[in-house]
């Protein structure tokens, strides 16, 4: 008897906690949004005065934590299995696709599938552009892609890490043009434009406002862009697709929180979202690191995430294993 | 040069304005906390301040991450010779000598040349930094991974004058490195190498984890063992301060340590972490008596530290004449600079001399800060010594798990720094030194991933590393020391030979 009424009570308690949960206000406490990579990345910039200016509308602190670690992969999937309250999202790249692709190629256990993200809103997105160096020869990709097929995996490309952001790009467009280009992988994208300057490779792939500096100062030259339309920066410079070959590639940033945080939750969180990237300060921001804020709310970043997974699940695919020598 | 002396000029008004002399002074004190606490290095301080600076003028939020950056260097020194914890790698040769001086009762002596050490480094390399800038960093770019390979190779051959011990234990121990060096991800195939399914693992096992276990945690457990045995230190107020000889002693390595670290510190990486191990092992072996190392040689402080700093002045060559970071930290301002609408680069100078020579200025100016900072600190820090080691030692452990949580936020980093710490307490129960593992795990990556770019550049061509001017130089300087080192060896055992048959 005694026995009974506690698990009732239990219950109750247990229901009453339910029903507290279910009407309480969202959110109460400070919000942790992961940034999968160490501090200084272009995830970070954005991140950064986005939740500044989320603060203002959510009320409550939202803190940036780094939490680095095989390219991003560790972040993503501590976001992918964590509680969906809410309280712990995730700012992440364009690569979070490309990684458990990646680890299917290898055949490991993948660190965390898509199925466990739930997409929010992106932020922005920048295409990849193509730079050589200023002193390089060729003053087009035509002339590029001709000289590589004279002498196919002869010209050298850096990127920032295999099958990452700068890698993928390149090769795509090696598929393209139906030629293969030398691949020389760095630690990061500063590393492979410093590679670049020093003229240890022939070309690299770059994120636009990583490169802006020196193209102005008249140190690299751009020839191509991997966008579907004209750059802000670089309003005069002709896409892959107007140049024939058939390829498209964006560094974008975006939210994700883990799958099944409740939709009122998700609905704060768009709002707050879509609240802060229409807010002066946060377009300051973007300005000054001279990143387009490509907003796109929860239902078309569903569609584009799901077409751009796609396309790079492919890429990926078609890469293959890079064996060390052929 | 009459043109130098006015944009100095131009800085010193600006570094000297009552805000901006605030802030620095602020980083400053911030930099040194951070620089003390293991794990929380420079990196952790600029990025957690980063956005503490959006509100405020480019030259102020510049002048005080800067103020972080450089007083985290001063920072590191102090609980490496105090209890042996190395703040960051770089640290970890100060760890050896300079807590052997602890234990001696010359904390205060030791605590002091790092400061001046770091001082003098600083304030030399920031004038390497204001008339070498732009002429340096071309050179800079000159190092590519064939260069970068035979850099490093140099740098392995440091391994054999590092420790005073037995030459097959210290070997034994740099391969143990080296080995632990090899888990991760495979950089030019993707391929998951020891990792056991370990997430945390594919960026290889992390560098301040098992240099906070092999020197801070091993520490603490010889200590405990050796329980009532070990005594509370009471430094006397006129044991603070280095003695005359002391003083002379580290003139030179100091010297030394600061040309070394600014030349290494502008090659494009993370070389400037070996700096104070070539320091190091150039002093060792330029002593007169090299057995004094390891037992609290004051010159192994000295170099070291002053290396150290001064690296992180040759940094910021690249990055404020170029726009090209060299490594971490560099590229945590380079982020910072961008978002307070900073371009770095030849174009910085033209444009914004007040951000340039803003930042040299206060650069001077910090330095000095620092000093005033610390040395009269020194007393205070030696106060932690009285404290009992059931308190302390527990206190240390705490610190060390925080700290290294820190780096990453990874519990798999304080497993790494725990068995580390066990590993570490057997080792030199058996005489071993675990400094050369620690050079070792920061060598491997980088000098496996650098040979392998070079021959990816090349299609496998081994002959890039002898037709490039700079790489063949290297490589000659350092078949030099090796056959130099060979020969001295045979006729030291030649010599020994003829002694033990002369007593026969």
């Amino acid at each position: 008897m005694l026995h009974g009424s506690r698990v009732l009570a239990g219950a109750l308690a247990a229901a009453a906690s339910c029903a507290l949960q279910a009407a309480e206000p969202y959110p109460v406490r400070p919000i942790l949004l992961v940034v999968p990579f160490p501090p200084g990345g272009v995830v970070e910039l954005v991140g950064r005065p986005l939740a500044a200016s989320m603060e203002k509308f959510l009320k409550q602190p939202v803190v940036i934590s780094n939490k680095p670690g095989a390219a991003g992969a560790v972040g993503n999937a501590f976001v992918a299995s964590a509680e969906p309250d809410g309280y712990k999202l995730l700012m992440s790249l364009s690569s979070i696709s490309v990684i458990p692709e990646a680890d299917k190629l290898f055949n490991r256990k993948p660190a965390y599938t898509l199925e466990q993200l739930l997409p929010i809103a992106r932020v922005s997105a920048d295409p990849t552009v193509l730079v050589v160096q200023s002193s390089a020869p060729w003053k087009s990709i035509k002339e590029l892609v001709d000289d590589a097929k004279a002498r196919p995996a002869q010209i050298s490309f850096s990127s920032s890490g295999i099958y990452g952001a700068l890698h993928v790009p390149a090769e795509m467009l090696a598929l393209a043009a139906g030629t293969k280009f030398r691949h020389v992988p760095f630690s990061g994208g500063g590393p492979a434009t410093t590679a670049l300057l020093g003229g240890h490779v022939q070309f690299s792939v770059q994120g636009p406002s990583a490169v802006a500096g020196h193209v102005k100062a008249n140190r690299m030259r751009l020839l191509a862009h991997w966008g579907g339309r004209k750059l802000d920066l670089f309003p005069e410079l002709p896409s892959l697709k107007e140049l024939g070959y058939d390829v498209e590639y964006y560094i974008w940033s975006g939210m994700f929180a883990p799958a099944k945080t409740p939709p009122a939750i998700v609905n704060t969180l768009r709002k707050a979202v879509a609240d802060a990237v229409a807010d002066a300060d946060f377009r300051n921001a973007m300005d000054k690191i001279s990143t387009p804020i490509q907003y796109l709310d929860q239902p078309e970043f569903t569609r584009f995430f799901a077409a751009d997974g796609k396309r790079l699940a492919a890429a990926v695919r078609k890469i293959g294993r890079v064996e060390e020598k052929k | 040069m009459v043109e130098v002396a006015h944009n100095l000029l131009l800085g010193f008004q600006v570094a000297l304005t009552p805000a901006v002399l605030g802030y620095a002074f602020l980083g400053c004190v911030i930099g040194t906390l951070v620089g003390m606490l293991p794990g929380v290095g420079p990196l952790t301080g600029i990025s957690l301040l980063l956005p503490v600076t959006f509100g405020l003028n480019p030259t102020i939020a510049l002048v005080m991450l800067a103020g972080v950056y450089y007083g985290a260097m001063y920072g590191g020194s102090t609980t490496s010779i105090l209890m042996r914890i190395p703040g960051e790698a770089a640290s970890v040769m100060t760890c050896v000598d300079g807590y052997e001086l602890t234990r001696q009762g010359r904390a205060g002596a030791a605590l002091a040349i790092a400061a001046i050490g770091s001082f003098s480094a600083g304030t030399i390399s920031v004038i390497g930094l204001m008339l070498l800038a732009p002429p340096l960093a071309a050179i800079a770019l000159k190092f590519g991974p064939p260069e970068y390979a035979a850099l490093l190779v140099l740098g392995l051959l440091v391994l054999a004058f590092l420790s005073g011990g037995a030459m097959v234990k210290t070997l034994a121990m740099a391969v143990l490195g080296l080995l632990l060096g090899t888990i991760g991800i495979d950089a030019m195939s993707g391929f998951m190498r020891f990792s056991y399914g370990i997430t945390e693992l594919a960026d290889g096992v992390g560098i301040v984890p098992v240099a906070v276990g092999l020197f801070g945690v091993s520490e603490v457990l010889l200590s405990a063992r050796n329980g009532a045995g070990t005594r509370v230190q009471q430094p006397k107020l006129r044991e603070l301060l280095p003695s005359r000889s002391e003083l002379r002693d580290s003139a030179a390595p100091i010297a030394r340590g600061t040309l070394l670290g600014f030349f290494i510190g502008i090659v494009p990486g993370s070389a400037h972490v070996i700096s104070s191990f070539v320091s190091y092992a150039l002093e060792r072996r330029l002593a007169r008596d090299p057995r004094r190392f390891g037992r609290g040689a004051i010159e192994g402080v000295a170099g070291p530290e002053a290396a150290n700093n001064s690296a992180a002045s040759g940094a910021l060559v690249p990055l404020l004449a170029l726009g090209v970071p060299s490594g971490a930290l560099p590229a945590v301002m380079l982020a910072a600079l961008l978002i307070h609408g900073v371009t770095p680069g030849p174009l910085l100078i033209q444009n914004n001399p007040e951000i340039f020579w803003g930042l040299i200025a206060s650069m001077y100016v910090g330095n000095l800060v620092l000093l005033i900072l610390n040395l009269p600190m020194i007393g205070l820090f030696i106060n932690l010594l009285r404290i009992p080691f059931s308190y302390l030692y527990p206190l240390i452990l705490v610190f060390c798990v925080l700290g290294v949580y820190a780096i990453n936020q990874s519990a798999v980093d304080i497993w790494i720094m725990l068995v580390m710490g066990a590993a570490g307490y057997v080792l030199r129960k058996l005489d071993f030194e675990t400094a050369p593992i620690v050079l070792g795990l920061i060598l491997a990556p980088m000098l496996e991933l650098s040979v392998r770019q070079a021959l990816a550049m090349s299609a496998g061509d081994y002959a890039i590393f002898f037709t490039r001017p700079i790489a063949a130089g290297m490589l000659a300087i350092a078949a030099t020391i090796l056959l130099y080192a060979l020969w001295s060896a045979f006729t030291r055992r030649a010599l020994w030979r003829k002694t033990v048959g002369l007593e026969e």
